[in-house]
């Protein structure tokens, strides 16, 4: 099993640098990426099967598993004002609360968003990577990179290493030449445009609140609240969410940062209002 | 076709009477006086130790038995009844201890041999116990001493006598106690109500005493406290009880 | 443990005891409830809680004491006389309820908390292999109103320390405050302002307990019973 730690050179296919580790770009699938959109290159480890040696280690029923951040409630939606982007903050590790004040929107520049659902490492590494990428865009060619290739640069760099345990689950919005634009994004390197996404262990709570207070013709503050109490709701209901809800407007001039509340004190906000009846 | 043999031998007779208990009281009536009796820190129960022969070693009887910690029994009746009786109330004992981690109390104790008892007037080819019981002992409630019949009734006294001389020994009883006597007054007065039917000299292998009194302890962790303790008296002790007569 | 979430302590103070637990009911990462009950009465000066798997918990103790307090309000109820006179048509009668009606209708004295805790642990124990998956706490003043508090593993092995006990899936996060905040004799009032703060802020490190919280301080007088507001996230 091990018997090319004697004689590398059983390894088909393998590139090695002079430490003999070997580089996730030699992994690229596309094979014709330009220079300066290279893959960043990490050391996998130097064993034959790295993808089976890491769900070894990352597996659900690994012995010593690297736990991984999970649980999270993001949404965002297009409606005739531009996009509403709204996050929890929490944390875990298991049922531990690790923290409640994770910012889990990404400002990539200042007319892209980013959030953060699944791992939080490789959400803000790959995101951050994006918005290194959507600057050299930028400068190359004068004009903005639109929303559609900006996710799309970060669809095919997590796909290049599909299968290797990233766990990202990550909504792409802004405002380009096109208007406002909102993609789904993530580890599996699925790619999807919509009007209304929510991502994480709390999403269906917020999608129910979202689709049953949805439309595009809400008023910008509509939209706020709405996106807010989708959240909030989430965080009520999803152990794994909570912490304090952060919302962002994107407009044509970029976006704009709403608020951040606590979601304890809106919860009994909330629960305090009265409730519309059902007849 | 064996049921048809395990019919009940205790069957009412027509004028309601289960002669099969009567006999069973005969019995206890043709045992050795045993008597019991309350003082205000503690309680005594007393028989005495018939022996047929010379020969026999004395020792080798026991009829004053300790069932748990805090409590005790002496019987008046057929001696191999009772022996029954004792293991199967020292082992419902421990199963109480076993769960509850703390001693029974006495009219727990009691209540589990009365219908141990009661269950022998009406299964199927059982005879009654040919023994009635007192059962001695001191918990929460202090002390406190029960008679127990072959037909699982019970009751509690303040005294009591069962056996051949019970009669002489209740009136002797009634004369003598006073609710106001402690522990030693009582076992004195035990010995002097085993005395009156008495044959021949008491002497301190002739009886067996058991009391039952408050305890204070000190555990291990250096706490402080009390509990119920039935313990047998020695032949030593008997003897300077006789000798202080 | 980690199916329904749940957080329990107990406390000693001088002449009383105080046992508080979250409220919330949950499936894993789904809230469906904020106020389930997880501790009851054995007698009026002995309370006793499960964390654990719910229906276990139900199975083994409910007696619902109907409908406890109205949530985020302040109540003070006296005790209510003893457990087996308490029972009522609607009430589930479970495993405990049923065994320390038995004892009290069996024993006619009421039990004590050491003996309660025995109790416990031997029906525990019954099921040594493939048993309850619940770890008890109790906590109560015996006849000369001592202190006695104690908790158990799922299979009975009672702990009785001298400070504070907890259990739950926030076990770690409530010994953390339980450590710093506990303090020797306190009396009612300040052990129930302590045992709050640590299950308050202990939950609030544990995803999936908290909801609020309820308290009992039981003292020789009667038994303090309180609410408590906190985070809902």
């Amino acid at each position: 099993m091990l018997d090319f730690l004697d004689n590398p050179a059983t390894l088909a296919g393998a590139n090695r640098d002079p430490d003999g580790d070997m580089h996730a770009a030699d992994f690229d699938p596309v094979g014709m990426a330009p220079t300066e959109f290279a893959h960043p290159t990490f050391s996998v480890p130097a064993i034959a099967d790295p993808v089976a040696f890491l769900k070894h280690q990352t597996g659900v029923d690994a012995k010593n598993r690297i736990k991984i951040q999970h649980g999270t409630t993001t949404l965002a939606f297009k409606f005739n004002h531009g996009v509403i982007v709204a996050v929890d903050s929490r944390a875990t590790g298991g049922s531990y609360i690790a923290s409640q004040t994770v910012k889990k929107v990404i400002e990539i520049n200042p007319y892209l968003l980013g959030t953060m659902a699944g791992g939080a490492a490789d959400c803000s590494y790959w995101e951050r990577e994006l918005g290194r990428r959507c600057r050299i865009y930028e400068l190359n060619n004068k004009e903005r990179i639109s929303v559609a290739a900006a996710s799309k640069l970060l669809a095919n760099m997590v796909y290049a290493y599909k299968g290797m345990g990233l766990s990202m689950g990550t909504m792409v919005t802004g405002w380009d030449k096109t208007g406002p634009q909102l993609y789904y994004v993530d580890s599996d390197g699925q790619r999807l445009k919509s009007d209304l996404f929510s991502v994480g262990s709390g999403s269906t709570y917020a999608y129910g609140v979202l689709d049953a207070g949805y439309k595009p013709d809400l008023t910008p503050e509509e939209a706020i609240d709405l996106g807010r109490r989708a959240i909030v709701h989430a965080t009520f209901r999803d152990a794994y969410s909570g912490g304090y809800v952060s919302v962002y407007h994107v407009k044509e001039n970029g976006w704009e940062f709403i608020s951040r509340t606590d979601v304890n004190d809106l919860i009994y906000q909330y629960q305090a209002e009265e409730k519309p009846s059902l007849v | 076709m064996g049921d048809r043999y395990s019919f009940s031998l205790t069957t009412f007779s027509p004028s309601g009477k289960l002669v099969q208990i009567e006999y069973a009281l005969a019995a206890v009536n043709k045992g050795v006086t045993s008597v019991g009796l309350k003082g205000t820190n503690g309680i005594v129960i007393a028989t005495e130790r018939k022996s047929h022969s010379p020969l026999l070693e004395d020792n080798s009887i026991e009829k004053v038995s300790v069932i748990c910690r805090n409590i005790g029994v002496v019987y008046s009746g057929m001696g191999p009844d009772a022996r029954i009786l004792l293991d199967k109330a020292r082992k419902s004992a421990q199963e109480y201890k076993r769960i509850y981690l703390e001693e029974p109390s006495v009219m727990i104790m009691v209540k589990e041999i009365a219908s141990i008892m009661q269950e022998f007037t009406q299964s199927g080819g059982v005879r009654p116990f040919g023994v009635s019981l007192l059962i001695a002992g001191f918990d929460d409630l202090g002390p406190s001493l029960y008679q127990v019949d072959p037909s699982g009734s019970y009751f509690a006294w303040k005294a009591s006598a069962i056996g051949k001389n019970m009669i002489n020994a209740k009136t002797f009883l009634e004369k003598r106690y006073s609710e106001t006597m402690e522990l030693e007054d009582a076992v004195h007065t035990a010995i002097l109500t085993l005395k009156e039917g008495y044959e021949g000299t008491m002497a301190e292998s002739g009886i067996e005493i058991g009391i039952a009194y408050l305890e204070h302890t000190t555990t291990k962790e250096g706490d402080k406290i009390q509990q119920g303790r039935f313990k047998k008296l020695s032949e030593p002790e008997i003897k300077d009880y006789l000798a202080n007569l | 443990m980690e199916y329904n979430g749940g957080a329990i302590i107990a406390m000693k103070g001088k002449g009383c005891v105080a046992i508080a637990a979250d409220r919330r009911f949950g499936i894993q990462a789904l809230t469906l409830g904020t106020d389930f009950q997880k501790v009851f009465s054995a007698t009026d000066k002995i309370y006793f809680g499960l964390a654990g798997l719910a229906t276990d918990v139900q199975t083994l103790l409910s007696n619902r004491i109907p409908s406890p307090t109205p949530p985020f309000e302040f109540t003070s109820s006296r005790p209510i006389q003893s457990f087996f006179l308490k029972t009522k048509a609607d009430i589930c009668s479970e495993k405990f309820r049923m065994k320390v009606d038995m004892y009290h209708l069996r024993e006619e004295r009421e039990i004590s908390p050491k003996t309660f805790a025995h109790m416990v642990s031997s029906t525990l124990y019954e099921k040594r292999f493939g048993g309850y998956f619940v770890f008890p706490t109790v906590a109560g003043l015996d006849a000369n109103n001592e202190p006695y508090i104690c908790n158990m593993d799922g299979i009975g092995c009672i702990t009785t320390p001298n400070d504070f006990v907890v259990s739950g899936t926030a076990e770690n996060q409530l010994y953390g405050m339980c450590e710093s905040l506990w303090e020797p004799n306190l009396e009612p009032e300040d052990l129930f302002e302590t045992i709050s703060q640590a299950l308050l802020n202990g939950v609030d490190r544990d995803a999936i307990s908290g909801w609020g919280g309820i308290v009992h301080v039981i003292t020789p007088e009667g038994v303090i019973t309180r609410t408590l507001k906190g985070r809902m996230d």
